[in-house]
């Protein structure tokens, strides 16, 4: 038989794990790491540009943070396919490392505009043994089609050489001939 | 004399339409390049220095294989067609008839440098490199020719067949050229760095890219490139001298 004062112990202890269960879960699931995209603004451009994307990122958390590694996450908005970023950026996952509680890091990436298109891009982190990854805002920009450097001035070039040799040749076999 | 010599292989090998037409189809090669690379969709998104490089490594690619080509000849010639002895046999110093040689092979690369000049000047127009592409080009590309040539003509006094001449000189080219087609990740690996550093195609297209992508014009810049063709051109002259010398004391006749 239990008593009163047993079962009001119990009911306590089961409150107070409850509630410690349910904090530990949110402090688990609240963002540790924001991520934001600075250059936002100056992204758009023609393909065969060289552009940089800054960003940085912090970490909001009351601990450090290790193994971070961030990388660009880019989508052809009009074919809705993610791009593969072999020519777009040399430098395509950044390690971070450890990243203390308040601490701002900058991020940076040189990337190439290679095809004309509507582009979406986010920035992502992956920390190690997390199974949550962390992303920035998208970014929407625009890569304008290049016009070719000079066609006007190579035509006259590529077709006129040949033809200038052919003449100057023909004009050696004939003097060849007369002499 | 080597004057005489020189005159006679550009009057030989100049003078007729058939003997010229690898120009015209050098010409025609720089044109179809040139017009690609300025015109096509995907290519125009090059950087216009990269597009440089590339056209620049074409024009130094087609002048070494025709030179190579025609100085495997050049001197096997006069042993195949047994015109050797009668040239020999006139008051003719060797050197004055290895001077001619070259400079007859050399007039070949001039000539493809005359050719490729306006596409130079096309494909470096909104650039400031127009004299730099064509000053290094002229300089690396000589460099290169006159020590290949060196070596292919000893290797002529050595053999003294066209055609083995010619399939030991194009290994050689080739050989040569492989580095270039290696991809990155290859070029790092420590064999690779090595071969490329005294391979003498590898410095012209590496000088070239220093030039025309990276805006190291000086010469100073440039050096690390250039003196390794210098010793090739020794390293030519000595082989070219070494198989001259043993021509002589063998004689003409010798064909073994």
């Amino acid at each position: 038989m239990i008593n009163i004062r047993t079962k009001l112990y119990i009911l306590f202890t089961i409150g107070f794990l409850s509630i410690g269960i349910s904090y530990a879960q949110s402090e688990s699931n609240k963002q540790s790491l924001v991520i934001d995209i600075l250059s936002s603004k100056t992204l758009n451009g023609t393909a065969g540009d060289y552009v940089t994307v800054t960003g940085q990122i912090k970490n909001v958390s009351q601990r450090s943070i290790a193994d971070i590694t961030t990388y660009l996450s880019l989508v052809d908005a009009e074919n809705k396919l993610p791009v593969d970023l072999e020519d777009w950026s040399a430098e395509k996952g950044l390690y971070i490392g450890t990243i203390e509680s308040g601490q701002t890091l900058p991020l940076s990436w040189k990337i190439h505009f290679v095809k004309a298109g509507d582009y979406s891009l986010a920035v992502v982190a992956i920390i190690a043994k997390s199974e949550i990854p962390e992303v920035s805002r998208i970014t929407h920009f625009k890569v304008s089609s290049k016009r070719s450097l000079n066609p006007g001035q190579v035509l006259p070039i590529a077709l006129g050489t040949p033809l200038v040799l052919v003449f100057v040749l023909l004009m050696l076999n004939y003097r060849r001939r007369t002499d | 004399m080597y004057k005489h010599i020189w005159l006679k292989e550009i009057k030989a090998g100049l003078y007729t339409w058939k003997s010229t037409l690898w120009l015209l189809i050098a010409s025609l090669l720089f044109s179809f390049t040139s017009y690609l690379l300025l015109t096509d969709k995907e290519l125009s998104l090059l950087d216009q220095t990269e597009l440089l490089w590339l056209l620049s490594k074409i024009i130094i690619g087609v002048a070494f294989l025709i030179v190579t080509i025609d100085a495997s000849s050049i001197i096997t010639t006069e042993f195949e067609k047994e015109t050797a002895e009668s040239l020999f046999l006139a008051p003719l110093r060797l050197r004055d008839f290895i001077l001619g040689k070259l400079l007859a092979s050399l007039t070949l690369w001039f000539l493809i440098f005359i050719v490729a000049t306006p596409y130079i000047l096309v494909t470096s127009a909104g650039t400031n490199l127009a004299p730099a592409f064509l000053g290094y080009v002229a300089l690396l590309g000589s460099l290169g020719i006159v020590a290949m040539v060196m070596i292919i003509f000893g290797i002529s006094f050595l053999y003294r067949s066209a055609k083995n001449t010619l399939t030991t000189s194009l290994v050689i080219l080739l050989a040569f050229s492989v580095p270039a087609l290696f991809s990155t990740n290859l070029k790092n690996n420590t064999f690779a760095q090595t071969f490329g550093k005294i391979n003498p195609i590898n410095n012209i297209f590496e000088s070239l890219d220093n030039v025309l992508v990276d805006y190291q014009l000086s010469l100073l810049n440039n050096w690390q490139f250039i003196y390794p063709l210098l010793l090739f051109c020794i390293l030519g002259l000595i082989l070219m001298v070494i198989a001259a010398k043993g021509f002589q004391n063998k004689g003409i006749i010798s064909n073994d």
